[in-house]
């Protein structure tokens, strides 16, 4: 099921007969749901060797999943289990972007419509994409809702959305309470960094976002071996790392599960955007801001010990940001 | 009394869940003029103290509010 539901689709073109048969192992594929990542296709992690020096630190580059994000395996088996009960009703879900991204392509697959809440704040770039999926993009100011849910006006309006009318026109797939969201961090990625890294894991570290990856992937790694350490990465309230997390100014999701969280450290927004740029020039690898918080929050640890960081997704969705960053921060910009 | 107030706009957001109204509400007073009223009706109480701070937040003037139980009138006229 999940995303071997989608892998497994068949597809049937009148070129049936002339075409050649899905074999992953050459990278030929029918669909582009087979290509949603599993502990045998998983992203690849990637040591950085001159930004952590002789630490082993690898990074799990998800913006290399099919639409660009960790996300699309949190959408696909949110999708998955929803989809008998869609039964020609929209979608709904509030986004920072990269989830409705995952939901707009896959939802555009099956025929179902999908509407976005999308954070005020949001890069103009995901608003861009999302209208190009056909999804209806509703930017939301955080303070929509102030007594009933602060700083989640787009959570609190996917609600009433999905709520409004007996509920009978939207199916909501709500991220941050959906245990399918955990599921599929605990059954694909927990597992392909255990076996990316032959068992030899010992710390794991990943944002405080929607806390689907953090309690999957600790959740599975606790299991494998309860000293393996879990590290959130938290922003400071008013941030500006789309997809991350102030428990400060937002509240805790449902699926969080802190029992498997060993320590949370805390990186600013400088921080976060000096590091990226560090990943640009010192690692050729092209990450969003939250990955440079993550990477910085990993770094923080000074743990000599073999490290995965998650990098959510790339940083082309960000230009906009990092073309004020730029501009707000010269000495950075040709000094390398 | 205020069923006789002047508007140029009607939204009705009955059956829709707060904070449905506020948005919608917002959407539509982006796109009057200054100085046109809106009216608006809701079936959500929360409405009562949503829609004044609504007006207040942006700057509009709440012309006259009335709970009728099920259902809430608002007139709002656009701030400069």
């Amino acid at each position: 099921m999940r995303v071997s539901f989608f892998r497994e689709q068949t597809v049937t073109t009148v070129f049936e007969s002339t075409t050649l048969k899905t074999d992953p192992l050459v990278r030929r594929f029918d669909d582009v749901r087979q290509l949603l990542p599993d502990a045998d296709q998983p992203t690849p992690i990637v040591r950085l060797g001159r930004t952590a020096g002789a630490r082993a630190l690898y990074l799990k580059l998800e913006w290399l999943n099919p639409f660009g994000s960790i996300k699309d395996r949190a959408a696909a088996y949110m999708l998955s289990e929803l989809l008998p009960e869609i039964a020609g009703r929209r979608l709904v879900e509030a986004s920072s972007g990269n989830t409705a991204l995952a939901l707009a392509a896959l939802a555009g697959l099956e025929g179902i419509p999908v509407t976005v809440t999308i954070p005020e704040g949001a890069p103009i770039e995901k608003r861009v994409l999302l209208r190009m999926l056909g999804a209806e993009v509703l930017e939301t100011p955080d303070d929509l809702c102030p007594v009933d849910l602060p700083g989640d006006g787009a959570i609190a309006l996917a609600r009433a959305i999905a709520r409004s009318r007996g509920g009978e026109d939207y199916v909501w797939t709500d991220q941050y309470s959906n245990s399918a969201n955990v599921s599929a961090h605990y059954e694909t990625t927990g597992p392909e960094i255990w076996r990316q890294t032959q068992g030899q894991v010992r710390t794991f570290v990943a944002g405080f976002g929607t806390c689907g990856t953090i309690t999957g992937v600790g959740r599975f790694l606790k299991e494998q071996d309860p000293s393996i350490r879990i590290v959130a990465v938290e922003p400071n309230a008013g941030h500006r790392l789309p997809g991350l997390k102030s428990f400060a100014e937002a509240s805790e999701p449902e699926i969080l599960d802190r029992t498997v969280i060993d320590q949370v450290v805390r990186i600013d927004d400088e921080t976060a955007y000096a590091k990226t740029l560090d990943l640009f020039r010192q690692e050729g690898l092209m990450v969003g801001p939250s990955t440079g918080a993550i990477v910085a929050g990993a770094l923080a640890l000074d743990d000599p010990a073999l490290t995965v960081a998650i990098s959510p997704d790339s940083g082309f969705k960000y230009a906009s940001f990092f073309s004020q960053y730029l501009d707000q921060h010269p000495q950075r910009k040709d000094d390398q | 009394m205020t069923d006789t107030l002047a508007h140029d706009e009607i939204l009705d957001t009955s059956g829709l869940l707060c904070p449905l109204p506020v948005y919608q509400a917002g959407q539509v007073l982006n796109r009057l003029t200054n100085g046109q009223v809106l009216r608006l009706v809701t079936s959500d109480r929360g409405s009562l103290q949503d829609i004044p701070a609504l007006a207040r937040q942006r700057g509009d003037e709440l012309l006259a509010a009335e709970d009728q139980g099920t259902t809430q009138l608002f007139w709002i006229r656009k701030g400069s």
